[in-house]
């Protein structure tokens, strides 16, 4: 071993230059590999956020031909109460709200103190939907949420109540528990009056009431004139929350072998999953090529390193050292290199990342960005990998070397000036 | 009597290029445990081959070489190496220390390939190196040493295996005169206090008077 660290010595220039290939290698790798695992990381925590182990399940519709343009589209695949109870049974599901849309086409009175506003009407919470994950739902501003199986209670909005003349936060207090009434006219001719109790006004900026999804069958059904349009049409959508990312991707794999049509986060994020393996992949080959010509480098200067010591060679033979013993000691010294090639990569490629964090987002900052967070994370285990790998890059390229070395004749090798 | 070397019509013939010469043609010699000869004769009468075959560098052409016991001549590596390592001391003509370890550690080196813990490697050196006279020299580098004292470190190293046979070939070819004179003494100081055996080859008459009996080598042949 003091052979071995010794020897490095004799040549530092030529021992630091043909640990700078590893170096070199290595910083690459940890760099990519590092961005990979940071970016994934920050990928992951926003997603979680918005919630990943959420999935909305939509019936399936006949395709539209010609002839039914213009027609409400049938339904081939229900979302029936059954397949609600079977969700809300399962062990790895948290949380199952169906849902039912009132028509776009239907027009809904809000009646309030002898006042009458045209809203939309919205069902359960505000927070439906994928389109934008990163928007809060609105906030609550007096009152409570709706229940999950409410009935008879809405929330209406601040818009709607300010067009009604209730402009501060006291009116809105008042408001809750006010009888109100969602009235319904039909093309028909048609009216119908359905009467629910305030329970909570909202921050939103649409004259909107928010009603529970019994209430909203209720609507529905009246408007088409079906009774049991449950039995026919099913629910419109349906938000499963699985306890876990993982069960919700097993979940979503059912329900797509079933003929649902699913939306989850969960499939967006596979899609930038395999778009960041195809990145790593790219960047780490990079890094393979660097220390590929950094093993070559190696390689050279323990040859060389076996012809200045071939009489050191042949008296350690004549001591009594074995071909095994002998190819150890080169071998050693080979590793070393790598080794001490790779702590100095890890290093820079750490200290790289860190700059280039700094700079991107200093780049966010200016660009307004509202994106902040560390985008290159050198685990433990990345260092760990590193530097074994760097020690084996080191270890291989020594291997013929020392081979040779090994093979030496010992007299040759005394004789040799 | 106890034979430690045994050579039976050794003969090595070596290829300088297309021509064929024949360094040793038939040697016969036995040594008996204890015993310290020197090996005499002009450069070029086979002197150094002798040494490599008797060391177990070597494989000769033809012959039979008998060392404590085990056969040489016709041994694999594995058998050579372990030979080398526990039955056969070198001492060489230019000393062939290793210059960036201590006295001690050259000396405690041999006992690395056996195995032998750190700990015990180096008292064995140290004990050593203090029968050679170097005591005081334990942590000095090759470089900072004379070169009496280096061949003091070289002949330590031989010993340190306790090997049943010590190969030294021409020890004092590189020293003065007079610290040739210390050395050949504490060869054969070493020789009559330990019973190590000894073989000396050398090209000096002085050198040899030294030991008990004189081989004469000429032209790859025992002179008798």
């Amino acid at each position: 071993m003091r052979t071995s660290f010794g020897n490095l010595g004799r040549h530092p220039v030529r021992t630091v230059l043909s640990a700078v290939g590893v170096t070199v290698g290595i910083l690459t790798i940890v760099t990519m590999v590092s961005l990979g695992v940071g970016v994934h990381k920050e990928i992951l925590q926003q997603f979680q956020g918005a919630g990943l182990e959420t999935i909305n399940v939509q019936p399936v519709t006949e395709e539209r031909s010609a002839y039914t343009a213009f027609a409400e589209p049938k339904r081939t695949v229900l979302i029936t109460p059954q397949l609600v109870e079977e969700m809300r049974s399962r062990s790895d599901v948290v949380e199952v709200l169906p849902r039912v849309y009132v028509p776009w086409g239907a027009t809904v009175y809000l009646e309030l103190g002898g006042e009458e506003l045209s809203v939309r009407v919205y069902v359960g919470d505000s927070t439906w939907g994928l389109s934008d994950p990163f928007t809060a739902p609105p906030q609550l501003l007096a009152g409570r949420e709706l229940t999950a199986d409410a009935e008879g209670e809405v929330i209406l909005s601040r818009e709607a109540l300010e067009a009604l003349g209730y402009d501060e936060q006291s009116e809105w207090e008042d408001v809750i528990g006010q009888e109100v009434l969602l009235v319904l006219k039909a093309p028909r001719g048609d009216t119908e009056s359905f009467p629910f109790v305030v329970v909570g006004v909202q921050d939103s900026e649409y004259w909107g009431a928010n009603i529970g999804v019994t209430d909203a069958l209720a609507l529905k059904a009246w408007w088409y004139n079906d009774p049991d349009i449950l039995l026919h049409e099913g629910y419109d959508r349906l938000r499963i929350k699985a306890s876990s990312i993982n069960d919700a991707a097993q979940i979503v794999e059912e329900l797509q072998d079933r003929g649902f049509e699913v939306e989850s986060l969960r499939l967006l994020l596979d899609n930038i999953n395999r778009a960041m393996v195809v990145l790593q992949t790219m960047l780490g080959s990079i890094g393979a090529l660097a220390l590929l010509v950094a093993s070559i480098g190696i390689a050279n200067t323990m040859v060389m390193a076996v012809y200045e010591r071939t009489r050191e060679i042949g008296i350690l033979k004549a001591l009594g050292a074995s071909p095994g013993d002998i190819r150890i000691l080169f071998v050693t010294e080979s590793a070393f290199i790598g080794l001490v090639g790779g702590v100095a990569g890890t290093i820079v490629g750490w200290l790289l990342g860190l700059g280039l964090n700094r700079l991107i987002l200093a780049v966010m900052e200016w660009q307004e960005v509202p994106v902040r967070g560390t985008f290159f994370v050198v685990s433990s285990w990345l260092v760990i990998l590193a530097l074994v790998f760097a020690t084996l890059v080191g270890l291989l390229s020594g291997l013929y070397p020392a081979a040779r070395a090994a093979r030496l004749d010992p007299i040759e090798a005394l004789r040799y000036e | 009597m106890d034979v430690v070397v045994k050579a039976v019509g050794l003969t090595r013939r070596f290829k300088m290029g297309n021509t064929l010469v024949d360094a040793l043609r038939g040697v016969e010699l036995t040594i008996a445990r204890g015993e310290f000869v020197a090996l005499m004769g002009p450069s070029g009468s086979g002197k150094s081959t002798v040494l490599n075959l008797l060391g177990g560098l070597d494989r000769p052409t033809s012959g039979e070489v008998w060392i404590n016991g085990v056969e040489l001549s016709d041994s694999d590596e594995r058998t050579r190496t372990r030979y080398r390592r526990e039955q056969v001391g070198f001492v060489f003509q230019t000393f062939n220390l290793l210059p960036r370890l201590t006295a001690e550690e050259n000396v405690a080196l041999p006992l690395m390939f056996s195995g032998v813990p750190l700990k015990e490697r180096l008292a064995r050196a140290k004990k050593l190196l203090e029968r050679v006279g170097l005591g005081q020299r334990l942590t000095h580098r090759p470089t900072e040493l004379s070169g009496g004292e280096q061949q003091r470190v070289a002949i330590a190293r031989a010993l340190v295996g306790e090997p049943a046979l010590i190969l030294a070939d021409e020890p004092t070819g590189n020293l003065d005169t007079a610290i040739g004179r210390e050395i050949m003494t504490l060869l054969r100081e070493l020789n009559q206090e330990q019973g190590v055996t000894l073989l000396v080859v050398t090209h000096d008459p002085e050198v040899a008077a030294f030991a008990d009996r004189v081989v004469g080598l000429r032209d790859g042949v025992v002179e008798s």
